[in-house]
């Protein structure tokens, strides 16, 4: 098990790195620091001022090879800075990025975590009872619903519960945020209730036909036999049993409750962590977009072991090694 | 089992009955007496050396004051004291130099801020001094602030210098470059063209000259920018962004009508009446900036701009202003047509709705609310690269005629009701209305089509029917644009269309923002789209855009087209430094004659601001430039509160018809197994 989480970190850091490189030649080589200023001190800025900008936030070092000072270049500067977590400030407005990351975690987490902790259950549920009812129409009716609501795009999901929620029934306002508890219920319902819809018809599907392959099996049989009733069998057999593909879908998804969704966040005028990156690339705030881009890989490849582990608690059989 | 259920079902009532209401707002606001303001893009910077945008200027300009300030009601647009005791006048010196004097009035206080304990434990306010606003401008100078506006300021004797003396000393000396920053400032020399008197005497104000190397009229206009408002050392110093603190950009200390409560900018920014501002504390002196105006333009009466309530009252009238970060124009029409915003813009799919001919429709109307129409102090063009050979002023009298023929093929008013929907005002000169020499009447005769005239210039040039003779094509132009976007594209590709008529082959070259600059700095451009608003209200901030010494290419001035006539230029420099009087108004005529022959802009249009408020708000006047306008706003908070709960009653039978069709679908099922389980 050790043997093996080191290795995977191993390749992890080898990730990492190759991403690391890889954002180096998009936003320093490729991109010019020049359209950044730019776009940082508006369209009257005359050559002086942009020249200032460019001093002021290192953008005038030598890219990669300095022979006075190897260490005095970019591309140091930016490994120093990505592999230390000291990520620096934004090229759109000079906050640090460190505290904008803290400052949208709380409004990320806010939509994430009841659409995960909601949205896992209900989903299990759902899957559960239309494999309970399997070839009557529940099952039917429930499977062209999912189909229907996994072939309709999140977008209009969003804008027709903005539209049909919000303006015409107005049960809630249709976009916005406020951490205060009195009203954060109230903004974050609605995109909740919108990521619950546009989640909810693929992962049923999928989890329904987990469990019917599992009911199936020689185990349920004997549990029946047993003379366990379908209900029993169906919770207490079947769902243990079914979890390993349903942990390949969830826990992969868990470090990514702290990014955020991006469309709902930008939709709904969240300011998480989602949106940030949307802005960044909206106001040519490379500085930031590189550490989204940065910490969207260390989190996927989190992810990806934390799965691993995972199996080896749900399941004895699988070792890692 | 029964038992968590039932307080399952509780718990939802609950959160369902806490959830269901669209309110974005605590119930207990309802009543309060506050302005709620969208606002579409968050501030860069809140340091006001810096700040350059409209939206770090909306938030600024309410939070810091300047020695001057526009007046809030009258057209053409006028200054007034704001931290000074009156406008100063300028005084010459003989050597070519001139000499404001700005008196900063006494009893001014910074809002209270911990930084102030840097001046002396304990302390969290100070008075406003003359070195304040020395300070201001000696950061300008700082190539560590990094203003945008240090050329213009150059022309302070001796300013440009001391930021030269700052740079040298910070860099030969780490130690130096350690110190705090007024001790930096201080070290680094005084600068020659400010001398200010400071005394403890409460009688006598605070003086401040301040000695230009030349005159320049306008540069009154530019202390009623947030650039020269004063700015107190501690902030400077204390708000580093180390250690927890914040930065200055994020924190502002000033002397205005209102403070910061709240500054989440990417999702609000809370704004509070500040105890401790002059108009508050002394109501007595009815400053001008600090008490609303009892005159303003022909018309504001009936717009009810000058309602007895308001007139020569103390402001500012609301306790705060709640603004909202919103990025997409349609959720914040939403949320004005549903009560929650008092003033938006309209979005563009919504236009003929609520807008269409520029008049508001009968049903906002009849909810009371109104449309207001600005032209913006701005002017959108297509200008000739008068370096050029095939276009500009190397090839004569024929590319003159080339200009001209292909300003005739331009139909603005066209343009604007397919573009803009109808949202601006075709362009005769460069300079918009609201500015000196604007003049309503005047028709350029090359700015409406005739397509007749069009071909017999072109023809007259040595281009019949567009057609160039050197390689027996239609004649090719590039088309440079700094905006790749799809709606960009049709704009242009509909100026094109117009001179395709005439023959003519342009092609469109559009390239990011950013190399397009490049390309202009160069002078690497043929025809070129592009716009100017105005810093300030004076014709000389347009026409200096066609003055040859500002030429880009060759001095790197914002003179894009790189126009340079020895003829306009000479007009100009009669025309810069002068008042606004009748010989002022006849050289602008001269210059406007001039650009009408040789063309170097096809003027196109000045755009128009329409902006939407509620019933319940009172006094908002739309003004082009930055000017603290929250100060004079004031709403009905019990009328808005009124029509908020009439226009928002949640219609909830859907609830219940959802809940109703999954029991009509679940129960024949579960009946079914149960049946069969029997």
């Amino acid at each position: 098990m050790l043997g093996y989480l080191l290795r995977r970190t191993a390749w992890g850091a080898a990730t990492v790195l190759g991403v690391l490189l890889f954002l180096f030649a998009l936003f320093f080589l490729y991109a010019t620091p020049q359209d950044v200023a730019r776009r940082a001190l508006g369209e009257k800025a005359p050559p002086e001022a942009i020249a200032q900008w460019l001093v002021n936030h290192g953008y005038d070092k030598p890219a990669v090879w300095n022979p006075a000072d190897p260490l005095d270049t970019r591309l140091a500067e930016h490994l120093r800075r990505m592999l230390l977590f000291d990520f620096g400030r934004s090229d759109a407005d000079d906050v640090p990025i460190a505290q904008r990351l803290r400052d949208g975690v709380g409004p990320s987490l806010s939509v994430t975590l009841p659409l995960f902790t909601l949205g896992l259950p209900l989903a299990l549920s759902l899957a559960l009872l239309v494999a309970f009812f399997r070839e009557t129409y529940i099952d039917r009716v429930g499977v062209v619903l999912c189909v229907l609501a996994m072939s309709v795009s999140v977008l209009v999901y969003i804008l027709g519960g903005q539209y049909l929620l919000g303006k015409l029934l107005r049960w809630f306002p249709i976009s916005g945020f406020d951490p205060a508890p009195s009203v954060l219920l109230r903004f974050v319902a609605l995109p909740v209730l919108v990521g619950l819809l546009a989640g909810v018809g693929a992962n049923v599907r999928f989890y329904r036909a987990v469990f019917l392959e599992e009911s199936g099996r020689d185990y349920v049989r004997t549990a029946r036999a047993k003379g366990a009733g379908d209900a029993r069998v169906m919770a207490r057999h079947v769902l243990p049993n079914a979890l390993i593909p349903v942990l390949t879908n969830v826990v992969v998804e868990i470090p990514f409750l702290f990014t955020g969704s991006i469309l709902l966040e930008s939709f709904f005028g969240i300011p998480g962590l989602g949106s940030i990156t949307v802005d960044a690339i909206q106001s040519n705030d490379f500085a930031t977009l590189r550490v989204m881009v940065y910490l969207g890989a260390l989190l996927f490849i989190a992810g990806q072991v934390l799965t691993d582990v995972a199996y080896t608690l749900v399941d004895p059989r699988v070792r890692l090694g | 089992m029964r038992c968590a259920l039932r307080a399952a079902a509780l718990a939802a009532c609950v959160i369902a009955s806490l959830a269901c209401s669209n309110d974005p707002y605590p119930s207990a606001d309802a009543n309060a007496h506050v302005l709620y303001m969208p606002y579409p893009e968050a501030p860069k910077t809140l340091d006001p050396q810096v700040a350059y945008s409209v939206y770090d200027h909306e938030v600024l300009s309410n939070v810091y004051e300047t020695p001057l300030e526009y007046h809030y009601l009258k057209r053409p647009y006028e200054l007034i004291p704001g931290l000074v005791t009156a406008v100063p006048e300028p005084r010459a010196l003989g050597d070519g130099r001139v000499v404001y004097t700005f008196k900063l009035r006494r009893g001014v206080r910074f809002a209270s801020d911990p930084c102030f304990a840097l001046g002396g434990a304990g302390r969290t306010q100070r008075e406003l001094v003359a070195s304040d606003l020395v300070f201001a401008l000696q950061r300008i100078a700082d190539p560590k602030v990094g203003s945008p506006v240090l050329v213009t300021f150059s022309k302070i004797v001796g300013l440009a210098e001391f930021g030269k003396r700052l740079a040298t000393l910070r860099e030969d000396d780490p130690a130096f470059a350690a110190l705090r920053i007024d001790e930096q400032y201080r070290r680094a020399g005084p600068i020659e063209g400010l001398n200010w008197k400071v005394t403890d005497d409460l009688k006598v104000t605070d003086v401040l000259d301040v000695t230009l190397d030349a005159p320049y009229p306008q540069i009154l206009y530019w202390f009623a920018m947030p650039f020269t408002a004063p700015v107190p050392w501690e902030a400077v110093a204390w708000y580093d962004g180390e250690e927890g603190r914040d930065g200055f950009a994020e924190h502002a200390v000033g002397t205005g009508p209102f403070r910061i409560a709240r500054y989440q900018k990417r999702s609000r920014i809370v704004l509070e009446r500040n105890p401790d501002w002059y108009g508050a504390v002394h109501p007595e002196w009815r400053a001008p900036a600090a008490t609303y105006p009892s005159e303003g333009e022909a018309g504001d009466a009936g717009r009810g701009l000058l309602a007895p309530a308001a007139v020569g009252r103390a402001l500012p009238f609301v306790d705060r202003v709640e603004m909202r970060f919103e990025k997409e124009a349609i959720p914040v029409f939403t949320k004005f047509l549903q009560g929650y915003y008092d003033r938006s813009r309209i979005p563009k799919e919504s236009f003929d709705k609520a807008a269409s001919g520029g008049v508001l429709s009968p049903a906002m109307a009849a909810l009371g609310m109104r449309l207001e129409r600005t032209v913006t102090l701005g002017t959108y063009y297509i200008g000739f690269n008068m370096v050029d050979p095939v276009v500009g002023n190397a090839a004569g009298e024929r590319s003159r005629k080339l200009r001209q023929a292909m300003s005739l093929a331009i139909d603005a008013d066209e343009f604007l009701r397919v573009f803009l929907n109808g949202r601006g005002i075709p362009a005769n000169s460069p300079l918009p209305p609201g500015l000196f020499g604007y003049e309503e009447d005047y028709r350029n005769p090359f700015r409406s089509v005739d397509l007749e005239r069009a071909r017999s210039l072109l023809a007259a040039a040595g281009y019949a029917n567009g057609v160039d003779p050197g390689t027996g094509r239609a004649l090719r132009l590039s088309f440079d644009t700094g905006d790749t976007s799809v709606q960009a594209r049709l704009r242009y590709q509909f100026l094109v269309e117009s001179w395709r008529r005439l023959g003519l082959d342009v092609e469109i070259a559009a390239t990011s923002y950013n190399q397009f600059q490049d390309k202009v700095r160069r002078g690497a451009h043929q025809l070129y789209f592009w716009g100017w608003v105005a810093d300030y209200p004076d014709p000389e901030n347009f026409l200096f855009l066609l003055w040859g010494p500002m030429g880009q290419t060759r001095g790197g001035g914002p003179n894009s087209s790189n126009f340079a006539d020895p003829r306009y230029d000479a007009l100009f420099d009669a025309m810069k430094n002068r008042g606004n009087d009748a010989e002022r108004l006849a050289t602008i005529r001269a210059m406007r004659a001039l650009l009408e022959i040789e063309r170097p802009w096809i003027e196109l249009f000045h755009p128009e601001d329409y902006a939407l408020t509620q019933g319940w708000l009172h006094n908002a006047k739309a003004t082009g430039l930055t000017v603290p306008i929250w100060k004079y706003y004031d709403v009905d908070a019990a009328m808005r509160a009124e029509r908020r709960v009439a226009w928002n009653q949640p219609v909830r039978w859907p609830a219940f018809a959802i809940a109703g069709l999954g029991v009509v679908l679940l129960v024949p099922g579960v009946a079914t197994y149960l049946r069969e389980r029997h």
